[in-house]
C-alpha cells in the first residue's frame, strides 16, 4: 500500500520536473520560429552598430566604384543614359521622423533595391559576357546589401524590440517590364546611382545612432 | 518449333533448380545490404524456422564466415527460433549464417540463410577546426579553406565529412562535401566573402553508426588572412647611425580589415630575430623607426600584419629587406701589440694592431704616434688595409718608447690605444709558469698569476700571443696573433684558428698599467714562451743520413735536422736502422731528439751496409732516405804500418845499391863512359901554332873546338856546361855576345847595340841573328894583336848570299857543323851564321887583319849582302 502511494508520488514529481525542462525549450523554439533568420543576439549593441556602419561604409564606397565600372562598360553614352528618368526604380530618400523610422526606411529601401539589383545583374549577363567586372561587382554587392539589411534589421530590433519589423512586399515597387538595350543600360545606371545614394544616407543614419542607441540599451541593462 | 522446345526444357531445369534451393530458415534482423555493427558491442540475431520446415530449433547452427559459433552463444527462444549473440570485433566483417543441416538419406536440401555484417566505429568528433580565407587582390577570397583533425581511428565503414558555412542572419548555407577518406580539409565556396558579418562554420562527419559535428562561429574577419604589408622599405638617415626607418603600404583597405603590424629585425650575422613590441605598432600606421641599433651594421627587416585586436589570422612575413645603418665614430680603441726582436745593438720593434672591435664603420686610416724617451719621435697616418696593419722601427736598447694609435672612419676618431716599450733592462716581471694542453682541438693555456707589483703598477690583464714557427714568408701577413684575457683569469682557450701540424710559440704576457698623468699607460711584462701544437702528426719527411767515417768495424753517421715545418710535431726520438746489404735483417738504435750523429759499432769489415734514420713524433714515424756504405778492409794504422815497412825496405835497398856503385865505380865508369882521347895532347895542337895570339888564347877554347871536331857534334848539344864558360870569356873581353850567346842565352838587344843602333825598332821574334867575328878594327882601325871579336846582327834580311848560292850554304853547313845549335835555329837561318862563323872562327882566317869589314867582297861573304841589300847606309 505504502509502496503504491510512494510510487504515485514519485511519478507525479518526475513528470513535473520533465515539464519544467521541456517548457522553456518549447518557448525557445516558438521564439526562434517567429524570427528564424534574424539572429542578432550574438553581438553586443556597440559591436553590431560598429560592424554595420563599417560594412555600409565599405559598400557605399564600392557602389561608387561599381557605378564607375558600370559606366565605363556601357560605352560612350554612359552619361546620357544615367540622366534618364525612370519611375519604377525605388527612390533613395530616407523618410521618417524618429530614429527608428529612419532606420526602418533604410531597411525597407535596402530590401526594395535587392530585386532591382538582381534584375540589372541578369540584364548585364545578357548584354556582356557572363563573367565581367560589373556582374561580379553586382553579385558581390547583392550579397553585401543583403548583409547590411540584416544588420539594420538587428539595429531595428534593438531600437524597437517589441514592434514587428514589416517586410517589404515582394516586387512592391515593380520590376520594369521588358526593355530594350538602351533602356536596360539606363535602368542599371539609375539603380546603381540610387543605391549609392541610399548607402551614403544609410551611413549617415547609422552614424547618427552612435552614442545614442547602445547608450540607451546599456542603461536599460539589457545589453 | 525447335526453339520453343528448347525454351521448355530450360524452364523445366530452372524449376528443378529452384525447387532444390528452397530455404526454410530466415535471420532477423535482415537487410538487403550489409548490416553495420559497432565494434565492441554485442550483436544479436535470431534464426527462424519458417512454417512447414521439417527442422527443429535443435538443428539450427550459426556460422560466422566459415567458422561455427560456439553453442554457448545460442539462445533457444522457442521450437522454431534460436538467437545468437556475438561480441563484434573489427575483423568480423563477414557473413553470419544460419544453417539447418541436411538429414541423412533425405532428399531435402540443406537450408541456409545469411546476413552480411560490416564492423565499424562511429565517427570521432573532428578536433581543431579552423578555416582560412586568404586575401586575393584587394578583397578576401570567398573560398574558405577548413581543416581539422579527424582523429587517428579508422571507422572501417564509409564515413562522410561535410563542411557547412552560414552567415548568421541569412538563410543561405554553403556546403562542401569532402571526398577524401578520413578527410582533413575541405574548401567551401561562399561565393562572396562576408565582411563584418558573423560567420558560422561547422564540419559534420557521418556514417551508419552515428554522426559528430564541430563548429566555429566568429566575426568573418577572424577567418581572413591578409597579405603581408606591401612595399616594405628600410631607409637610413645620415645623422642617425643607430636607427632605421621602416615604411610600408596597407595590403587591404581598412574598411574591409583594419590591420595592425608587427616588425622584426636581426643582424645579418645573427639568426635571432628581435620583434618590436606590438604595442609600438598597434596603430594603423605606415612607418616605424627602429632605434637603438648598432652603427654600420646590416639589418634584415621583415613585417607582417593582423586584423586589429588580433581579429584575423597573421599574414605571412614579408620578404626580407636588408639595410645597413650609417657610420658612427669608432666606439673602442684599436688593439695594439708589438713584437720585439733584439739585434746587435738595438731592437727591431714591429707594431701590429687590429681594428677596433666597435669600429662603427669602415676604418679609413690609423694615426700612429711614437714617442721615444718622452719626446715625440715620429707620427704616421697609415691607410687602413687589413694586409698591412703593421709598422716596424728600430728602438735602441737604452731607450723607452710610448706608442699611441687612433683609428679613423668617416664619422670620426676612435679612443686612443697606448702601449709602452721599456728599456731593455727595465722589463717588468712575467708570469712564473705556463703550460698548455689540447682540449676539443683547441689549445688551452694555463699559467700562474703574477705577484702584485708595488704602486703605481697594477696588473691590467694578460695577453696571450701565438707565433707560427717558422714564420710565414708572406710579408703582409700579421706575424703574430694575440688574445687578451682579464686579469683574474689564469686558464683560457685560444680562440685562434691554429693550424694542425704547425708549431706555434705560445707566450703569456702580463700587461701592467700605470697612470703617470691623466692617461693610462700599458706595459707588457716579460713573456713566458712554450712551443705547442694543436695537433701533432707524423713528420712529413725523414732525415737524410750520411756516413762521415767508415772504418773496419764501425761507421759514423750524421744527419741533418729536417726543416721545422716538416716536423709536424715534437720529435721524441730518432731510430737508426741498419742492415747488411739486402739481408733485410735490420738492427736499430734509438737516440734522443737532439742527437744528430751516431757511431755504429760491431760492423763486419769490408761489408756493404744499408742504413736509414727514422724520425718519430707522438703521432707517428717517418723513415728517411737509405744510405749505403761499405766498411773498410783494414783498420786504423794497418795501412800505415805496411807503407812504412815497404818504404824502409826500399830505402835499405837503395843504400845498398849506392854502396855497391861506389865500390865498383871504376868498372861502371869504364862501362858507361869509354876512354876519349884528349885533344890537347893531339898532334894537331902542335901543328898550327903560327897565329901570334895563339899563346894568349885560353887553352880551353881551342880544346873545346877540337873536341867538337872530333865528336862531330854541335857545341850546344854536347856540352852545355862548357859553353857558358866560353861565352863569359868572350863577353868580358869583347863586350859582345858570342855566337853561342846570341843563339842560346845572350840578349839580342845587346847585339844590336853593337852592330847597328838603328835597328832598335825591330822585334826580337822576327829577327834572324847574324853573328860574325870581327877580325879587324872598327872602320879602318887595325887592332894589334886583338883577339877575334864577335858581332851579331838582328837583321831579318834574308841572307842573299845563301839564297843565291844554296850550294855555298850546304857547303858551309857541312864545313862549320861544329857551331850548329840544334835547338835554336832553323837550318835555313843557320846557314849564314855558319858561313860567317866558319870564317871568323877559323883560326887561319883570324890571322887576317880587319879588311874584312871595309872590303866586304873580299873578306866577308855573308856580311856584305846584308850591308848592300838589306839596309843601305
Amino acid at each position: 500500500m505504502n509502496c503504491h502511494v510512494m510510487n504515485m508520488v514519485c511519478l507525479s514529481q518526475r513528470s513535473q520536473a520533465k515539464f519544467r525542462i521541456i517548457l522553456p525549450i518549447l518557448i525557445l523554439i516558438a521564439v526562434e520560429l517567429v524570427h528564424p533568420t534574424m539572429s542578432c543576439k550574438n553581438e553586443k549593441c556597440s559591436q553590431l552598430l560598429h560592424r554595420s556602419l563599417k560594412l555600409t561604409r565599405l559598400m557605399s564606397k564600392r557602389s561608387a566604384d561599381l557605378l564607375e565600372t558600370y559606366k565605363a562598360s556601357q560605352g560612350d553614352s554612359a552619361d546620357l543614359i544615367c540622366d534618364m528618368q525612370m519611375d519604377n526604380v525605388p527612390v533613395s530618400t530616407i523618410s521618417g521622423q524618429t530614429m527608428s523610422e529612419r532606420i526602418l526606411s533604410v531597411y525597407t529601401h535596402l530590401k526594395e533595391f535587392l530585386p532591382h539589383m538582381k534584375t540589372v545583374m541578369e540584364q548585364q549577363k545578357d548584354l556582356n559576357p557572363p563573367i565581367n567586372p560589373v556582374v561580379e561587382g553586382l553579385h558581390s554587392m547583392i550579397t553585401h546589401v543583403h548583409h547590411i539589411a540584416q544588420r539594420v534589421n538587428c539595429i531595428l530590433q534593438i531600437l524597437q524590440p517589441n514592434i514587428p519589423i514589416p517586410e517589404p512586399a515582394e516586387r512592391s515597387t515593380g520590376i520594369p517590364p521588358a526593355q530594350n538595350i538602351f533602356q536596360q543600360k539606363a535602368y542599371g545606371c539609375i539603380v546603381l546611382s540610387r543605391l549609392q545614394e541610399l548607402l551614403s544616407q544609410a551611413v549617415q543614419e547609422q552614424k547618427s545612432l552612435k552614442g545614442k542607441m547602445c547608450k540607451q540599451r546599456t542603461k536599460n541593462g539589457s545589453l | 518449333m525447335g526453339s520453343s522446345h528448347h525454351l521448355l526444357v530450360f524452364l523445366m531445369f530452372l524449376h528443378y533448380a529452384v525447387g532444390f534451393t528452397y530455404n526454410c530458415v530466415k535471420i532477423l534482423p535482415d537487410s538487403s545490404s550489409s548490416i553495420v555493427v559497432e565494434v565492441g558491442k554485442n550483436f544479436t540475431a535470431t534464426c527462424h524456422l519458417l512454417e512447414g520446415c521439417a527442422y527443429t530449433s535443435d538443428d539450427i547452427e550459426w556460422r560466422l564466415g566459415n567458422l561455427s559459433i560456439a553453442k554457448q552463444s545460442y539462445h533457444r527462444i522457442n521450437e522454431t527460433a534460436v538467437s545468437v549473440t556475438i561480441n563484434i570485433s573489427s575483423d568480423m566483417s563477414d557473413w553470419l549464417k544460419c544453417t539447418a543441416p541436411k538429414e541423412s538419406l533425405s532428399y531435402k536440401p540443406r537450408s541456409i540463410y545469411g546476413i552480411f555484417l560490416r564492423a565499424g566505429y562511429p565517427p570521432l568528433k573532428p578536433k581543431n577546426l579552423s578555416c582560412i580565407a586568404v586575401q586575393e587582390d584587394k578583397d578576401i577570397s570567398p573560398n574558405l579553406n577548413c581543416s581539422w583533425d579527424p582523429g587517428s581511428r579508422n571507422p572501417l565503414i564509409d564515413t562522410t565529412y561535410t563542411v557547412y558555412a552560414n552567415v548568421l542572419g541569412t538563410v543561405l548555407t554553403h556546403k562542401a562535401d569532402c571526398k577524401q577518406h578520413l578527410a582533413r580539409f575541405c574548401i567551401v565556396n561562399l561565393e562572396t566573402f562576408p565582411i563584418h558579418m558573423v560567420l558560422k562554420v561547422w564540419v559534420e562527419v557521418k556514417n551508419a553508426l552515428g554522426s559528430e559535428r564541430s563548429e566555429l562561429q566568429n566575426d568573418s574577419s577572424y577567418f581572413a588572412k591578409p597579405n603581408p604589408p606591401l612595399n616594405v622599405q628600410v631607409l637610413t638617415e645620415d645623422k642617425f647611425p643607430t636607427s632605421l626607418v621602416v615604411t610600408w603600404k596597407h595590403p587591404i583597405d581598412r574598411t574591409i580589415l583594419k590591420l595592425s603590424y608587427a616588425i622584426r629585425y636581426r643582424k645579418v650575422t645573427s639568426n635571432v630575430w628581435i620583434e618590436v613590441p606590438e604595442s609600438f605598432t598597434r596603430g594603423y600606421i605606415e612607418s616605424f623607426r627602429l632605434q637603438s641599433l648598432e652603427p654600420y651594421t646590416q639589418y634584415v627587416v621583415q613585417m607582417r600584419c593582423i586584423g586589429e585586436s588580433n581579429s584575423s589570422y597573421w599574414s605571412n612575413w614579408s620578404p626580407s629587406v636588408t639595410e645597413r645603418t650609417t657610420e658612427a665614430k669608432p666606439a673602442s680603441a684599436p688593439d695594439l701589440w708589438r713584437i720585439i726582436r733584439p739585434t746587435s745593438n738595438s731592437r727591431n720593434v714591429t707594431l701590429i694592431w687590429k681594428a677596433p672591435v666597435k669600429a662603427n664603420g669602415k676604418i679609413r686610416f690609423y694615426n700612429l704616434s711614437i714617442n721615444q724617451n718622452n719626446e715625440k719621435f715620429e707620427s704616421h697616418n697609415i691607410t687602413a688595409d687589413n694586409l698591412s696593419q703593421m709598422y716596424s722601427m728600430e728602438l735602441p736598447a737604452g731607450k723607452m718608447a710610448s706608442i699611441e694609435i687612433t683609428a679613423y672612419n668617416s664619422a670620426g676618431e676612435s679612443p686612443k690605444a697606448t702601449l709602452s716599450i721599456p728599456r731593455s733592462d727595465k722589463e717588468l716581471p712575467g708570469v712564473k709558469d705556463m703550460s698548455w694542453s689540447v682540449r676539443d682541438e683547441k689549445l688551452q693555456v694555463k699559467w700562474t698569476a703574477v705577484l702584485p707589483l708595488p704602486h703605481p703598477l697594477k696588473l691590467s690583464e694578460y695577453l696571450l700571443e701565438w707565433v707560427k714557427i717558422p714564420q710565414s714568408v708572406h710579408q703582409k701577413e700579421l706575424p703574430a696573433g694575440w688574445q687578451r684575457v682579464p686579469k683574474n683569469v689564469t686558464v683560457t682557450t685560444l680562440n685562434a684558428g691554429l693550424e694542425k701540424f704547425k708549431r706555434y710559440n705560445i707566450s703569456v704576457y702580463p700587461i701592467y698599467k700605470y697612470q703617470p698623468g691623466h692617461v693610462w699607460h700599458f706595459q707588457p711584462g716579460r713573456p713566458v714562451t712554450r712551443p705547442a701544437y694543436v695537433q701533432q702528426g707524423p713528420p712529413k719527411e725523414g732525415p737524410t743520413v750520411t756516413v762521415t767515417k767508415s772504418k773496419k768495424n764501425s761507421a759514423e753517421l750524421t744527419w741533418e735536422e729536417t726543416p721545422l715545418d716538416s716536423h709536424q710535431g715534437f720529435i721524441i726520438h730518432y731510430t737508426i736502422f741498419y742492415a747488411i746489404g739486402n739481408t733485410k735483417q735490420w738492427k736499430s738504435e734509438t737516440v734522443g731528439p737532439n742527437v744528430h750523429s751516431y757511431v755504429l759499432t760491431d760492423l763486419a769489415s769490408e761489408t756493404d751496409y744499408v742504413v736509414y734514420v727514422m724520425a718519430s713524433t707522438e703521432a707517428g714515424s717517418v723513415k728517411g732516405t737509405d744510405c749505403t756504405f761499405k766498411t773498410m778492409k783494414y783498420g786504423d794504422g794497418e795501412v800505415e804500418v805496411i807503407v812504412v815497412v815497404v818504404c824502409l825496405s826500399f830505402l835499405f835497398l837503395t843504400v845498398f845499391i849506392i854502396m855497391i856503385c861506389l865500390r865498383k865505380r871504376e868498372v861502371i865508369k869504364k862501362l858507361l863512359w869509354p876512354q876519349v882521347p884528349d885533344p890537347s895532347d893531339s898532334s894537331i895542337a902542335h901543328w898550327s901554332p903560327d897565329f901570334p895570339i895563339k899563346a894568349d888564347l885560353p887553352k880551353e877554347d881551342v880544346s873545346v873546338v877540337e873536341v867538337d871536331v872530333f865528336d862531330g857534334k854541335s857545341l850546344c848539344e854536347e856540352d852545355k856546361g862548357v859553353l857558358p864558360l866560353k861565352k863569359d870569356k868572350y863577353l868580358s873581353e869583347e863586350h859582345s855576345s858570342g855566337i853561342g850567346g846570341s843563339s842560346c842565352m845572350s840578349s839580342p838587344r845587346h847585339s844590336v847595340s853593337d852592330s847597328d843602333e838603328g835597328d832598335s825598332g825591330q822585334t826580337t821574334s822576327s829577327t834572324v841573328q847574324y853573328s860574325t867575328v870581327l877580325g879587324s878594327g872598327y872602320k879602318g882601325q887595325t887592332p894589334s894583336h886583338q883577339p877575334p871579336a864577335f858581332a851579331r846582327s838582328e837583321s831579318t834580311q834574308p841572307l842573299l848570299d845563301c839564297e843565291e848560292h844554296p850550294d855555298h850554304l850546304n857547303e858551309s853547313q857541312s864545313r862549320s857543323s861544329y857551331f850548329r845549335r840544334g835547338r835554336e835555329l832553323e837550318p835555313g837561318v843557320l846557314a849564314p851564321e855558319c858561313d860567317g862563323g866558319s870564317l871568323t872562327f877559323c883560326p887561319v882566317q883570324e890571322e887576317e887583319p880587319s879588311p874584312v869589314a871595309e872590303e866586304p867582297p873580299a873578306s866577308a861573304l855573308c856580311y856584305m849582302p846584308q850591308k848592300s841589300g838589306y839596309r843601305p847606309q
